[in-house]
């Protein structure tokens, strides 16, 4: 039992990781591979207030959401003069020096040390501190970004985006301020991604900069592109499905040592075959043209 | 002290640019970025590490096996996975995914084959030759030596040879170069099994230097994708160029810094250079459509 609500806390924070980068690749066209970077920012913020300043865990939330949404202004600026491979190189950039720093700046982070013993989020004196309660939170946080993605998947800003993906210089000659779409885009993933990456903070209780990594970044990619982009559906189905997967695996009784490459190596196939066959993958609408 | 982290910088920047010369002749002809050069990186080194290290072949016959292991999987790649994507004139978004793929393929296949450990190609203490305060190793020097015979071939192939010739028109416009009765898939495989030749020499001799894990291919096509674009995207031999920038800054980054900051070195480099340069060193200015 207790495994199983492991299992959907984990895909809750992967759905908002997903419905987060959905805003970029899908809505907006701009494949970026620095999420984990956000989720990591998000996690380290609010982690330290907590552990460091002792707030609260949701005001801790509220000042971690702040801070990525100010350093994704970092990468939306290249985002503004930098076109395809040349985009994802800089997101790449961003990805790898927001690593770095989470990892050699041991006074802040104790670096690889990592921060342990990060108390269980509560909320007037009731606290989160077992597993269904744990889900109760991180299901309801889930389901107000699902409502607010849903929110913003009928808004004309969503469409703008979209205009803006097929086609910038269309968009941008009907009046639509592609400068500001982008930011707005890249502001709202990047506090999304915070959350999170506090959520995780305060499910494991354990942050080191390992659970940020470029795989990380791409394994974040890769759910949205599984599962499809463009839509609301699309991140959904590629949490579930990339999360339930190495479960699945788990009971064709693969031995310990070879099962965490055998489910990366049906990542890596499934992204080939799904790009060849289904661009728009399980569930999503847009297919990279 | 900083006589000796320059030299080594060198060293370092010969094998970039090795890489970095095969990622950018893919790059600039058939305009895929090609992660899972990565994968070749890797691949070239392990199969030569089990030739040389658990078969016990000669060194010479392994290292050549090796080359071949990852000229093969380049092309394998090229003809199976991005052929077909070319000829349906998918976008470079979905040619990026697939090669994502690929990369993450291959390298935990061969994780699960080796191990996830690092291994060592050459055990005992390395032969060290003294230049003024510099002191290089043998392998160093040969690094050097490679580095100078292959860069010096690849000028004279694109400059002197017909293919160079034919390699510097698929670059500019393949669809003209096809109505002109050239084979273009051909050529493709042909800039392939190049680019993978070349990331294949700088693996294996990084292999008998420092040894391998299977994650070593990553930092190397990072490496070489910056390189390329700090060079000048466009012009083939710009990326050794930022080749040996990088390894240079990096060995700097050791001294001022510390080791554990080379890679956010490299990668501020880059962010810079795409603000403020994106056309690279050696590049011509093209407006932002062109990129």
């Amino acid at each position: 039992m207790n495994y199983i609500l492991h299992i959907l806390i984990m895909i809750s924070v992967y759905a908002i990781l997903a419905f987060s980068l959905n805003l970029l690749v899908g809505y907006s066209g701009l494949l970026s591979l620095a999420h984990a970077a956000f989720y990591g920012i998000g996690a380290y913020t609010t982690t330290l207030l907590i552990v460091k300043l002792g707030f609260n865990f949701f005001p801790a939330l509220a000042c971690g959401i702040i801070a990525a949404m100010i350093l994704s202004l970092l990468i939306a600026y290249p985002s503004l003069r930098l076109r395809g491979d040349y985009f994802i190189l800089a997101s790449l950039a961003f990805q790898i020096i927001v690593f770095s720093v989470l990892y050699n700046w041991v006074g802040l982070t104790r670096g690889p040390y990592g921060i342990p013993g990060i108390p269980r989020p509560s909320i007037f004196g009731f606290e989160f501190n077992s597993l269904p309660r744990y889900l109760i939170l991180s299901g309801i946080i889930s389901f107000g970004v699902f409502m607010f993605m849903k929110l913003i998947d009928t808004s004309p800003f969503c469409r703008a985006l979209k205009a803006l993906r097929e086609d910038e210089i269309t968009a941008g000659t009907l009046g639509k301020n592609v400068t500001n779409l982008k930011i707005w885009a890249f502001v709202l993933a990047g506090g999304l991604a915070a959350i999170s990456g506090a959520l995780y903070a305060g499910y494991v209780t354990y942050i080191d900069p390992t659970s940020f990594t470029l795989d990380e970044s791409i394994f974040i990619f890769a759910i949205v592109l599984v599962g499809g982009s463009g839509n609301l559906r699309g991140p959904l189905v590629g949490a579930f499905f990339m999360l339930i997967l190495p479960e699945a695996l788990r009971f064709l009784g693969l031995p310990d040592t070879i099962a965490p490459n055998v489910r990366q190596m049906i990542y890596g196939l499934l992204l080939i075959i799904l790009m060849r066959y289904r661009p728009q993958g399980l569930a999503g609408e847009y297919k990279f043209e | 002290m900083i006589l000796q982290l320059l030299a080594n910088g060198l060293i370092a920047g010969a094998m970039y640019s090795l890489v970095a010369l095969g990622f950018g002749i893919i790059y600039t002809t058939t305009k895929t970025f090609h992660i899972a050069h990565g994968a070749v990186y890797t691949i070239s080194a392990y199969v030569f590490y089990l030739f040389y290290r658990v078969l016990v072949f000669p060194l010479g016959i392994s290292l050549l096996l090796g080359l071949i292991a990852g000229v093969i999987l380049g092309i394998l790649i090229e003809l199976l996975i991005y052929h077909p994507l070319y000829q349906r004139k998918a976008s470079g978004g979905i040619l990026l995914v697939s090669s994502i793929g690929v990369y993450v393929f291959v390298v935990n296949l061969i994780a699960m084959l080796f191990g996830n450990e690092t291994k060592i190609l050459s055990p005992g203490i390395e032969k060290t030759y003294q230049i003024g305060t510099i002191i290089l190793t043998r392998i160093q020097i040969v690094e050097l030596l490679v580095f100078f015979v292959l860069m010096i071939s690849y000028l004279l192939l694109l400059k002197k040879t017909n293919l160079g010739k034919l390699v510097r028109g698929l670059a500019d416009n393949p669809i003209l170069l096809s109505v002109l009765g050239v084979e273009v898939s051909t050529l493709r495989i042909a800039v392939f099994a190049i680019g993978s030749l070349f990331a294949g020499a700088s693996s294996c001799l990084v292999a008998l230097d420092v040894g391998i894990d299977p994650n070593i291919g990553m930092p190397a096509l990072l490496v070489s994708a910056v390189a390329m674009i700090i060079g000048g995207v466009g012009i083939f031999e710009a990326a050794a160029l930022g080749g040996f920038i990088i390894g240079i800054l990096q060995n700097l980054a050791v001294w001022k810094l510390s080791a554990r900051w080379q890679e956010a070195v490299t990668f501020t480099l880059l962010i810079l250079f795409l603000l403020l340069r994106p056309q690279g060193i050696l590049g011509k200015r093209r407006r932002i459509e062109e990129l």
